[in-house]
């Protein structure tokens, strides 16, 4: 018999690291304090910065004369060990939080981080332990974290909201919110409305039954949900067959964040693509509430209002993507949303109703929206075998990454894919956890290219572009100092003009973007904070640099300090 | 004849459960198939050990009837150094197990899914110390959605 070493107990890997594990205590962060986010541009308490989705920051000292002196301030590694689900499509997509001087972020793979704003230090790590088979139909992401009540909120890719002391990075509390095996996940950045986290699910490509939640911020106790796919007998049912199965997979996640009309108690949530994406023939119907925005009543998680932008849809156009909301001169409150068929709409917030749309891609051809809002689709998958190629591709004239609107130009400034795809329909049954797609897909990998477009929301016209080599596939954001800044796929990071769209300003981060940056200032020193890491569904969105180098940097810029 | 132990047998055969015969180090997970117990306290125990020349854990697929507390006793017969960088909600646990070592890992993991883990010492999980915590069951009724159970494969 051997006589062992005795090896004690397996410790924390964090302790072999310089990691502290503790972040100086900041003053809490409530909901009346979100709500007047703009009146403390040094932080960026909420996901889009402020409520109404608008990405715009009032700091000015990096501005359109001193841009060019832009320079690294420090560089964050997230770095992997072991084997990590999803490795094969892993991106840094997350949109950095910071509070009075403490940044708090989320990586691929369950992790989550409090960093010194100032000098990139570690402060204290979580990572949540990710099944390596979870289901994930795009790529191993998080999106990012909401802060509140003293506490940092992620959901994660086997579906656990979780609540986080924000001092420690200890959990709090853990709820179960998906069903693994029936292919749900989460990666949506969760939302603090009043004492409420929001989160929306994911797994659309999985014949989810679509849904938002929300939980007690306090407890993790869940206050309500709300499906995006009606059950026969609610309203919308009758847009689905009332004889069949195909409500029960209906799809319409909400898998990026709403936006949210404190006066109106409004929050405005894009929903997914139907399921199966491309085969139409088992779900008749114009599929509510799939592809649309639906008005939730934050207090009781009821839909008040919906606008289909793509009803019955064979291409795969989910409209996750945000609704940034604003007002005309006149008042009205309006809401702004470019969608994946290429077409860019303004809706009145208060009521749904259109106020006008117009396209804001160069190419579509799957089918047409006059400027009444009649939708006809023109080219789409209908019989089995045949391939059929349409613009936009599935990944839209732009997906989930957000634009941006600059209240001193009027303009919103929207990143913008240019890329087709050929879609065969192939139907297949239904089964848990197994990809209901319903049609072999292959996008364009040689006719691509992309642009920066800056929209005025009130006349639908286009001002400038910036044109690129390639897709447009990041978030811009836009600055009180006169520029909208854009990360490239080739891991350009850049600065342009607001007025005009002229580069003023690049750096190479090594990876494409593929993220939301975030600017903040810490005793009068303006940063911009940017994930890059090029990964998570490349092949929906610009599969031409599948092969480019991947990363999984957090950098920060600022001007020198002298 | 289980089809495991086909694959066992097929896997010897082709010379790919061991180090340096058909390849270099051993296929991933190529060991064999334990199983947890649950303990009156609820904690989910069980025993795994690197034997001698073989670079594998023993067993090299665990497998638990539900998520959460978990507490793995992980014994060295090898006569080199290894460790084990194990998954744990919150961080992952890491445990020296130099010859002859014995050591204790108290984790936390969720369900369902597969969790895989391994020795970060050398490329000593390229060469086959690798193995993997399979959490089986379902998850709670009130993650489930609202609606008919649905087929499987």
């Amino acid at each position: 018999m051997t006589d062992y070493v005795d090896a004690g107990e397996a410790i924390p890997h964090s302790q072999l690291s310089a990691v502290k594990g503790i972040a100086p205590a900041t003053t809490n962060v409530d909901y009346e304090r979100i709500r007047a986010a703009t009146s403390e541009p040094q932080n960026w308490l909420t996901y889009y910065g402020t409520y109404d989705g608008k990405r715009y920051s009032t700091l000015d000292q990096i501005n359109k004369e001193t841009v060019r002196r832009l320079s690294p301030a420090w560089v964050f590694q997230a770095g992997a060990t072991g084997m990590q689900s999803g490795a094969s499509t892993y991106s840094f997509e997350a949109s950095p939080l910071v509070v009075e001087g403490v940044m708090y972020v989320s990586g691929p793979d369950g992790k989550a981080w409090a960093i010194d704003a100032t000098t990139g230090e570690e402060l204290w790590r979580y990572k949540h332990a990710s099944p390596y088979d979870v289901s994930l139909c795009c790529g191993n992401v998080n999106r990012g974290l909401a802060v509140g009540h003293g506490k940092v909120y992620m959901y994660t890719l086997n579906a656990h909201i979780i609540a986080l002391d924000a001092t420690t990075g200890e959990k709090v509390w853990d709820i179960t919110n998906g069903d693994v095996r029936a292919g749900e996940s989460g990666s949506v950045a969760p939302l603090v409305v009043k004492d409420l986290v929001i989160v929306g699910s994911a797994g659309g490509e999985f014949g989810v039954r679509g849904h938002l939640d929300a939980f007690d911020a306090h407890t993790g106790e869940r206050r309500w949900r709300c499906y995006t796919v009606p059950k026969p007998g609610e309203p919308g049912s009758e847009t689905w067959p009332d004889d069949g199965e195909a409500w029960q997979r209906g799809g319409a996640n909400c898998w990026v964040t709403p936006t949210y009309d404190p006066e109106l108690e409004l929050l405005y949530q894009g929903t997914g693509n139907p399921a199966p994406d491309f085969d139409g023939a088992v779900r008749p119907g114009d599929n509510l509430y799939t592809d649309s925005v639906v008005a939730v009543d934050v207090n009781t998680g009821e839909i008040r209002w919906h606008y289909q932008f793509t009803p019955h849809d064979l291409w795969d156009y989910d409209s996750t993507m945000e609704n940034l909301l604003f007002d005309a001169p006149d008042g009205r409150k309006l809401l702004a949303h470019a969608d994946k068929n290429g077409y860019f709409f303004v809706l009145d917030r208060t009521n749904g109703e259109l106020v006008r749309v117009f396209p804001f891609v160069d190419r579509i051809t799957w089918g047409e929206i006059t400027p009444e809002g009649k939708v006809t689709p023109k080219i789409y998958p209908d019989e089995e075998g045949v391939p059929v190629h349409f613009w936009p591709g599935p990944a839209g004239g732009k997906e989930w990454t957000h634009m941006s609107y600059n209240p001193h130009t009027g303009l919103i400034y929207v990143p913008v894919q240019e890329v087709g795809a050929t879609a065969t329909r192939r139907r297949r049954e239904f089964k848990e956890s197994i990809p209901y797609w319903g049609a072999g897909v292959a996008v364009d990998i040689e006719d691509f290219y992309g642009f920066v477009a800056a929209i005025d929301p009130l006349t639908g016209e286009e001002k400038w572009r910036w044109n690129n080599e390639y897709p447009m596939c990041a978030s811009t954001l836009t600055t009180a100092g006169g520029l909208v800044f854009q990360g490239t796929p080739t891991g350009e990071f850049v600065a342009l003009d607001a007025d005009t769209g002229e580069k003023l300003w690049s750096f190479q981060c090594g990876s494409g973007h593929h993220s939301s940056p975030t600017p903040f200032s810490v005793n009068g020193r303006q940063y911009i904070a940017v994930p890059t890491g090029w990964g998570g569904w490349i092949e929906g969105f610009l599969p031409g640099l599948l092969g480019a180098a991947a990363g999984d940097a957090l950098f920060c810029f600022a001007l020198p300090e002298d | 004849m289980t089809t495991t132990e086909d694959r066992s047998a097929e896997l010897a055969a082709a010379g790919l459960d061991g180090q340096n015969r058909t390849a270099l180090g051993r296929l991933l997970n190529t060991g064999s198939i334990g199983y947890a117990e649950e303990g009156t306290d609820g904690v989910l125990r069980a025993t795994i050990r690197i034997p001698e020349d073989e670079l594998r854990y023993e067993p090299s697929i665990l497998i638990f009837p539900r998520g959460g507390d978990i507490e793995l006793t992980l014994l060295n017969d090898d006569k080199n150094t290894h460790c084990a960088v194990l998954p744990s909600n919150g961080d992952p646990k890491f445990l020296w197990l130099v010859n002859h070592a014995k050591g204790i890992a108290r984790l936390n993991l969720d369900g369902p899914g597969t969790y895989y883990y391994g020795s970060q010492s050398g490329n000593d999980e390229g060469r086959g110390l690798t193995g993997a915590l399979v959490i089986s069951g379902e998850v709670p009724d009130h993650a489930k959605l609202d609606r008919p159970p649905q087929p499987r494969p």
